[in-house]
């Protein structure tokens, strides 16, 4: 149960959840709340609906900015204690919540976006009254957008669970009240789910439920209002791949069953205009510096962790100037298969050596997809990653095989 | 032996899926428009649908979503002569696309996976 709740128009039924988490969003949530209250009453006028701000005990003047925001839908307030961070316990409290209101489908849309529109809140609603059970939204992005996605989380979910999600852990989905229990019932509640990791983890969830999952294009990009992808790039690097490893360990026996994968049903083709992804700058040059960097570092540890071919290959790779720069996915994919198999027979205090000791590889894969990719068109770099993916599936059966 | 629904308005595709097809053991049946398509789909259960994008009357792609919305997991592979269609978004719901040629390797390859993809149920 949320360790504060308002909740000043007594609401204790509700077809639709739409939620809000947040943290020290005063100055965005107002924003968010009326263009979520108009996509309600826009599209579901004729369904029961509540708007819930799940925060993080904010001091800004969060919940107040929350209530006094424009719109006619009613408002519910939940926070955990003070001092208690992290999207996670935002969206433990959200669960809790929505069992006992019983929603049939809720809608999580994050507090510092820019450019929310009424539509997002149809796309992700709409397709859970139709009977699935998941909805990941497809924003437009660069392609060099979110590559911790593109290098790791959706090759790595698809080729273990079977469904093509392309954007797994954007942080705004749509799911069927009923997988609030399942979320709550899940044997996986670490540290790392309660903040970076709890949107990879639902979706990892969502997948291995069996329920349909559906994916909705929402016709432009997502903007942060301040964003640095890499201001907190280790800690949502080790959050977010640990809670992937966690959880391999708990739905073995499912994903050792899956043989290629699947597409999945696509939801708001009808959006007529498509905005431009939001330019993305990489320097190559520092990736570069980071994978050496990395390398002297870690490389030490690499040999009790990957197969006797990935160590000389990634000397070879360490040997390669930026020009001639090169990481094969097929080298790539057998270091994560074999990270993960280590990280399920380790003891926990090891762990977090082992995941530090992939963050510069993973930047060297970045750097060799970006100079791979950089004459590329993003439709061509979609086709590239989707080439990728295909690698991860065929070398699926190493990782079945080193895993037992 | 699986059953492939082999969606197509020129006749000399139909013709030469449906032959070759069936040479490497499949059995195949065939339509010549989207007319009724998943009335035909209901009716004669095919495990697998390869489907003409540019039909003269029907666009693939819609027929695609059609599809994915009724039978979430009946395989759909695309068949193309142009690589256009990729820029519209509709096209991830299908399973694979292939570029129509007269050698058939890489449709019976993408068919042979499609066929083998596993997913608990």
């Amino acid at each position: 149960m949320a360790f504060y709740e308002e909740n000043p128009h007594k609401i204790d039924s509700a077809d639709i959840v739409a939620a809000i988490p947040s943290f020290s969003e005063a100055e965005g949530i107002g924003y968010v709340v009326e263009q979520v209250d108009r996509g309600l009453r826009e599209h579901f006028g004729h369904l029961k609906s509540v708007i819930i701000n799940c925060d993080n005990h904010s001091s800004d003047g969060t919940k107040e900015a929350f209530f006094s925001a424009p719109g006619q839908v009613p408002r519910m307030y939940l926070s955990t204690p003070p001092g208690v961070r992290g999207k996670g316990n935002n969206l433990r409290n959200l669960f809790e919540k929505v069992r006992e209101l019983r929603a049939e489908a809720v809608v999580v849309i994050e507090a510092d976006v820019k450019n929310v529109q009424p539509l997002w809140v149809k796309n992700l609603a709409e397709p859970i009254l139709k009977g699935v059970g998941y909805v990941c939204p497809l924003y437009v992005r660069h392609k060099y957008e979110a590559t911790m996605t593109s290098s790791i989380i959706y090759p790595l979910l698809r080729c273990l669970y079977g469904r093509r999600v392309r954007q797994p852990n954007v942080g705004d989905f749509g799911f069927k009240g009923k997988l609030a229990e399942v979320f709550l019932d899940s044997p996986v509640w670490t540290e790392a789910v309660q903040n970076f990791g709890v949107d990879i983890w639902m979706t990892n969830i969502a997948l291995s439920s069996r329920m349909p999952v559906c994916q909705s294009f929402m016709g432009g990009p997502k903007v942060h209002r301040v964003k640095d992808p890499y201001a907190h790039l280790n800690v949502l690097f080790q959050q977010v791949l640990s809670t992937i490893f966690d959880l391999m360990m708990v739905y073995a026996d499912f994903w050792k069953q899956v043989k290629w994968s699947k597409p999945t049903a696509l939801f708001g083709t009808d959006v007529h205009e498509v905005d431009t992804p939001i330019p993305v700058e990489v320097n190559a040059a520092r990736l570069h510096e980071r994978f050496l960097e990395g390398y002297d570092e870690h490389s030490a540890t690499w040999p009790r962790i990957f197969d006797q071919t990935v160590v000389p290959k990634l000397q070879e790779i360490h040997g390669m100037g930026l020009q001639h720069f090169s990481f094969p996915t097929q080298t790539w994919a057998k270091i994560l298969f074999d990270a993960a198999t280590a990280y399920h027979k380790m003891n926990a205090s090891e762990r977090g050596t082992l995941l530090d000791s992939l963050l510069p590889l993973y930047l060297g894969k970045v750097l060799s997809f970006v100079k791979k990719t950089e004459r590329m068109s993003l439709q061509q770099a979609e086709e590239y990653i989707e080439n990728e993916c295909t690698i991860f599936e065929e070398n699926k059966p190493y990782l079945v095989k080193v895993w037992e | 032996m699986p059953k492939i629904l082999v969606v197509d308005d020129e006749e000399h595709i139909r013709l030469l899926y449906s032959e070759e097809l069936k040479e490497v053991g499949y059995e195949v049946i065939t339509a010549e428009s989207g007319y009724r398509l998943l009335e035909t789909i209901e009716e004669e259960k095919p495990d697998l649908v390869v489907l003409d994008i540019k039909m003269v009357d029907y666009n693939g792609l819609d027929l695609l979503q059609d599809i994915r919305n009724r039978y979430y997991d009946l395989p759909v592979i695309l068949s193309t002569a142009y690589d256009t269609f990729k820029e519209d978004m509709k096209s991830i719901a299908a399973d694979f696309y292939v570029v129509k040629s007269f050698d058939l390797t890489e449709l019976k390859k993408k068919i042979a996976m499609a066929l083998e993809t596993r997913l608990p149920t």
